[in-house]
């Protein structure tokens, strides 16, 4: 996790880029931010732009791979994929976040 | 871990840009497709679809650039792409561009050479192991002589030295001299020293064949041995391996060779041949010739040493006490690099001052130049600011056009200074300086980029200052500029140039003015037609009296019969040289007992006829005077000044016996005694007959001087050399001059130092004349040009050319008139720093200011008013019309 808030926002963007990967496996740009639009229920409105310089910070720290490959509607585009440091990853940030929860939720809690 | 992947990525990215932006278009066309493609199978019409699609991704171009931003070094980027603009920018103002890089490569350029001196002779380390364990013995006297510098030992001391300072290894030398080397084809004159046993030792140097002295070699009447140093025997003795253990002749003896030193290491006082030093008490020992080396042994300190040396020679210190009231001496180690350049040190750094001054006066000029090259650019720069680019990354391009320029006038700065580097040190004579070799070194190089880097600064940070008061719809919408654009400033940049120019062309009149008087000092003598020749007699077949008195009858008789010649001499020292010198005790008369200071000067008969030097009273030498006869001497009117208060010196007798029987004119020589470092001056001397030297003092005063033939003749020319040289040949064929020389070019010997002054300061002096010259015309020209509308609107109106001119080069003038002021307050301030270096003059010398200040004011009135003169063109009908 980051320390001021632009880390905050790019730590949680990346998060949900690495847990839609997992789920859906191999996907294209396009794909992943319509996941993270469609999970998020429309809360989250990003432009959808920002994923690449988000998947590119993946790629960069060797979370992620990218390889080119063909859509179903038959076009060529630039596929991610999950890799094995990318799923410790994972594990860890969600780990991070319970707990983040957790507490939060104690402090939140009407006073008994 | 992460971070590393990170930089590897980047890194790779930096290799394979192109091929990374095209693929991030395609996909992210790719990206637009799918998005249209699903807007279309919800509903939407194609156009629609696409335009959603588009609207739903945000700003393309915006995406790019924080794709590359989080993809490469963008700092890397950017300063690549300044660099490529400012190349393209200085391309195309080629005249700037050349004027900004000539005047940086002089500027930088004089300051890499003085620093390179600097370097060599105070900054590096001494090419020994371990150097800063070597060490000095320098004496410090308080009093009414105070001074602090390293001094020669006498035999006593040498002996306390060596034997009760434990924490030194100490060693002494003899200074270098010229003495004879004979191998089967021919006599070689050859650099030499006498080292004691341990000299290398101290220095940590190891013969690479064979080995050093022992201290039994070092004894009195120890065995005749040689060290050669790696450069002579590879130049005469073809490095042959089998040389050590053999014999040469040396100094008309045979020595063995029994080592060969290393051509690595500088060879110690730049000699060719070494020899055991045998010091004692006797003989040189008595006074004051041995130089001293230590070394500090592993576990002592220099506060050890100091209290050591404090003790062993505690004798020393009160018997100068008793003879000297008022002044205390002691001796204290300092390093040895310290003492060999301690007189060096304030001309070499003085240098690099001056030269300091002339960077800082480039630095104006192209400071200047900068504000009117930015004035020009506003509209540019105002452009790119409205169109986004923020006030800082404007500022940094501009800062790299100004390093670009930099580190060009710096590069071609190194040429410059190399250039000049060679140019000073051919002025010198051969081991003047008290190293090797001055190198380029990486120190240099080094010093040579930071120059560039702060000049860049120094001139590129002006525009930073100027455009913070940037008005951007002003400098859009205007077409012409009637506010002036920093002219204060511009004129202090002149006055800060030409009071600089002042205090180096002061400093350099003074230095002018001195030499100019130690050259015309009145000589005392003749020296047209004069040719002299040295030759060593440092020889084991002239130790004995009869021989050496034989060897001046044949060798003169037979000079003078060489066609042209009038008369011929020899004598132990000439004018300009530095003497021998000695205590005399006066014996008769009022002053008897009363000794003082002399020098001593030992001539054959005719030596003052050859040389033109007047008999005042009395006698010269005559060939009657022998060792036999009564001792005599010839003084002159100084010694007779000094000690018998301008009576007549004949018939006093000095020491022994010695009778005065003459007395000559003064010549100028260098001084032995006297307070000031004055390079030539007139002092109390003594002549006596070569032929009544006895055989001590004969065998010392050759060794330490080289006696001097002098032949007068009609045509003193290449010829004549060469007969001398025939003549003593055929009188002893093992005896070779080692040198001819004028009798200028021994006074130009001893005045090298003020020669090597006069030049570099007057060349530094001229150049920043020349720098603040061009800085005005420039000031004066831009004016003209920004002004030209101004001006004719003026002399339309009815004001004459010649007011017109005055405004305009007034602003010139009033600029360096202010500087040529602020200059002659730093001269009042820094001009007696130099004391020491003049001689004959005082620091503020009136006719040296009245010099400078109309030799500056001329200049200036030139520069301001040529430039002027092109208002004479101006049309005031067209400046009209061009409203």
């Amino acid at each position: 996790m980051g320390k001021d808030r632009t880390d905050l926002l790019q730590g949680t963007l990346d998060l949900m880029v690495l847990k839609t990967l997992e789920t859906m496996g191999p996907l294209h740009g396009y794909g992943i931010a319509r996941r993270i639009e469609q999970v998020s229920e429309n809360a989250l409105i990003l432009n959808q732009g920002t994923i690449y310089p988000a998947l590119l910070r993946l790629e960069q720290r060797g979370w992620i791979k990218a390889e080119w490959g063909t859509s179903e509607s038959n076009r060529r585009a630039r596929f991610y994929s999950l890799s094995r440091l990318g799923r410790k990853q994972i594990e860890k940030e969600t780990e991070n976040w319970q707990r983040v929860a957790a507490t939060m939720a104690r402090f939140l809690a009407p006073s008994s | 871990m992460e971070l590393f992947l990170v930089l590897w990525h980047r890194m790779q990215s930096l290799a394979t840009r192109k091929r990374r932006d095209a693929e991030l278009d395609e996909e992210l066309r790719a990206h637009i497709a799918l998005a249209t493609e699903e807007n279309v199978r919800r509903g939407m019409s194609a156009e629609e679809a696409r335009r959603q699609a588009l609207v739903d991704f945000g700003g393309l171009a915006q995406t790019r650039e924080n794709y590359r931003v989080q993809r490469g070094f963008r700092w890397l980027e950017e300063l690549a792409r300044d660099l490529r603009y400012a190349a393209r920018q200085l391309a195309r103002n080629r005249g700037f561009s050349s004027t900004v890089i000539l005047t940086l490569a002089l500027a930088i350029g004089v300051n890499t050479a003085a620093f390179s001196l600097v370097n060599a002779l105070l900054l590096r380390r001494l090419p020994y192991p371990q150097p800063e364990q070597l060490g000095a013995i320098s004496m410090r006297l308080t009093g009414p002589m105070a001074m602090d510098a390293p001094s020669s030992i006498n035999g006593e001391q040498w002996e306390n030295l060596r034997d009760r300072v434990p924490s030194l290894l100490s060693a002494v030398a003899s200074s270098a001299s010229e003495v004879n080397l004979a191998t089967a084809e021919r006599s070689h004159a050859v650099r030499a020293a006498r080292i004691s046993a341990h000299y290398l030792d101290v220095l940590g140097i190891h013969p690479a064949i064979g080995r050093n002295f022992t201290e039994e070699e070092d004894l009195p009447n120890g065995a005749k041995v040689a060290l050669l140093s790696g450069r002579l025997w590879r130049s005469v003795f073809n490095s042959d391996r089998n040389l050590v253990g053999q014999a040469i002749r040396l100094k008309g003896e045979t020595y063995t060779v029994i080592g060969i030193l290393p051509e690595s290491t500088p060879a110690p006082m730049d000699t060719e041949v070494y020899t055991p030093l045998r010091p004692s008490r006797e003989g040189e020992g008595r006074g004051g010739n041995y130089e001293a080396i230590v070394r500090l042994r592993d576990g002592a300190t220099w506060q050890q040493a100091d209290a050591e040396i404090g003790r062993a020679w505690a004798d020393v210190g009160r018997s100068f006490a008793a003879r000297n009231p008022g002044t205390q001496v002691s001796f204290h180690t300092v390093a040895l690099q310290k003492g060999a350049t301690l007189q060096l040190r304030p001309l070499v750094l003085g240098l690099l001052l001056a030269t300091g001054f002339i960077l800082l006066i480039a630095c104006a000029n192209l400071a200047g130049l900068m504000l009117v090259r930015m004035e020009r650019r506003k509209p540019e720069l105002a452009t790119r600011l409205a169109l986004g680019a923020s006030m800082s990354r404007v500022l940094r391009q501009l800062w790299v056009e100004s390093l670009l320029l930099a580190l060009l006038g710096g590069t071609a700065g190194v040429s410059v200074g190399y250039a000049a580097l060679h140019g000073l040190l051919a002025l010198l004579p051969k081991h003047f300086l008290p190293v090797a070799d001055v190198p380029l070194d990486g120190h240099v190089l080094a010093f040579t980029l930071i120059a560039s880097l702060l000049t860049s600064l120094l001139f590129g940070m002006l525009p930073a200052l100027f455009l913070r008061r940037f008005d951007l719809s002003e400098r859009l919408s205007s077409r012409f500029c009637t506010s002036h654009p920093r002219l204060r400033l511009r004129q202090m940049l002149i006055a800060g140039e030409v009071a600089l120019t002042v205090v180096l062309l002061a400093a350099s009149g003074l230095l002018i003015r001195t030499l100019v008087h130690l050259e015309t000092l009145p000589p005392g003598f003749d020296a047209k037609g004069v040719l002299a020749a040295k030759a060593s007699l440092d020889d084991v077949r002239y130790a004995d009296p009869a021989a050496f008195r034989k060897l001046m009858d044949e060798s003169l008789a037979a000079m003078q019969r060489i066609p042209g010649v009038k008369s011929a001499a020899v004598g132990l020292t000439l004018p300009y040289e530095r003497p021998l010198n000695d205590e005399v005790t006066i014996r008769n008369g009022k002053e008897t007992g009363t000794s003082a200071n002399s020098d001593v000067i030992y001539t054959t008969p005719g030596y003052f006829e050859t040389l033109g030097i007047p008999l005042l009273a009395g006698r010269a030498v005559a060939s009657s005077d022998g060792p036999e006869t009564q001792h005599v001497a010839i003084v002159n009117l100084a010694f007779a000044r000094k000690f018998f208060h301008g009576e007549n010196p004949l018939g006093r007798t000095l020491n022994k016996e010695t009778m005065i029987v003459g007395m000559v004119g003064d010549v100028p020589l260098s001084p032995c005694f006297g307070n000031d470092d004055t390079p030539l001056d007139r002092e109390p001397t003594m002549y006596i007959p070569a032929a009544q030297v006895d055989k001590k003092l004969l065998t010392l005063v050759h060794i330490w001087f080289e006696p001097s033939w002098i032949v007068r003749a009609t045509n003193p020319g290449e010829d004549l050399a060469v007969a001398m040289q025939r003549t003593l040949a055929s009188v002893d064929p093992g005896l070779p001059f080692s040198g001819f020389y004028h009798m200028n070019d021994l006074r130009a010997k001893t005045l090298y130092v003020q020669r090597v002054e006069v030049a570099a300061l007057g060349l530094l002096a001229g150049l920043a004349l020349l720098l603040s010259a061009v800085g005005i015309f420039a000031l004066v020209a831009s004016l003209v040009t920004l002004r030209t509308r101004e001006i004719g609107i003026r002399i339309a109106l009815g004001s004459s050319l010649r007011e017109a001119i005055a405004t305009v080069g007034n602003s010139g003038v009033n600029a360096a008139l202010a500087g040529l002021g602020i200059g002659l307050a730093l001269c009042a301030v820094l001009l007696p720093a130099m004391r020491s270096m003049i001689f004959g003059i005082e620091v503020y010398d009136m006719r040296t200011a009245a010099a400078v200040v109309l030799s500056l004011l001329l200049v200036v009135f030139l520069a301001a008013f040529t430039p002027a003169l092109r208002i004479a063109r101006i049309d005031p009908a067209q400046t009209l019309r061009a409203e």
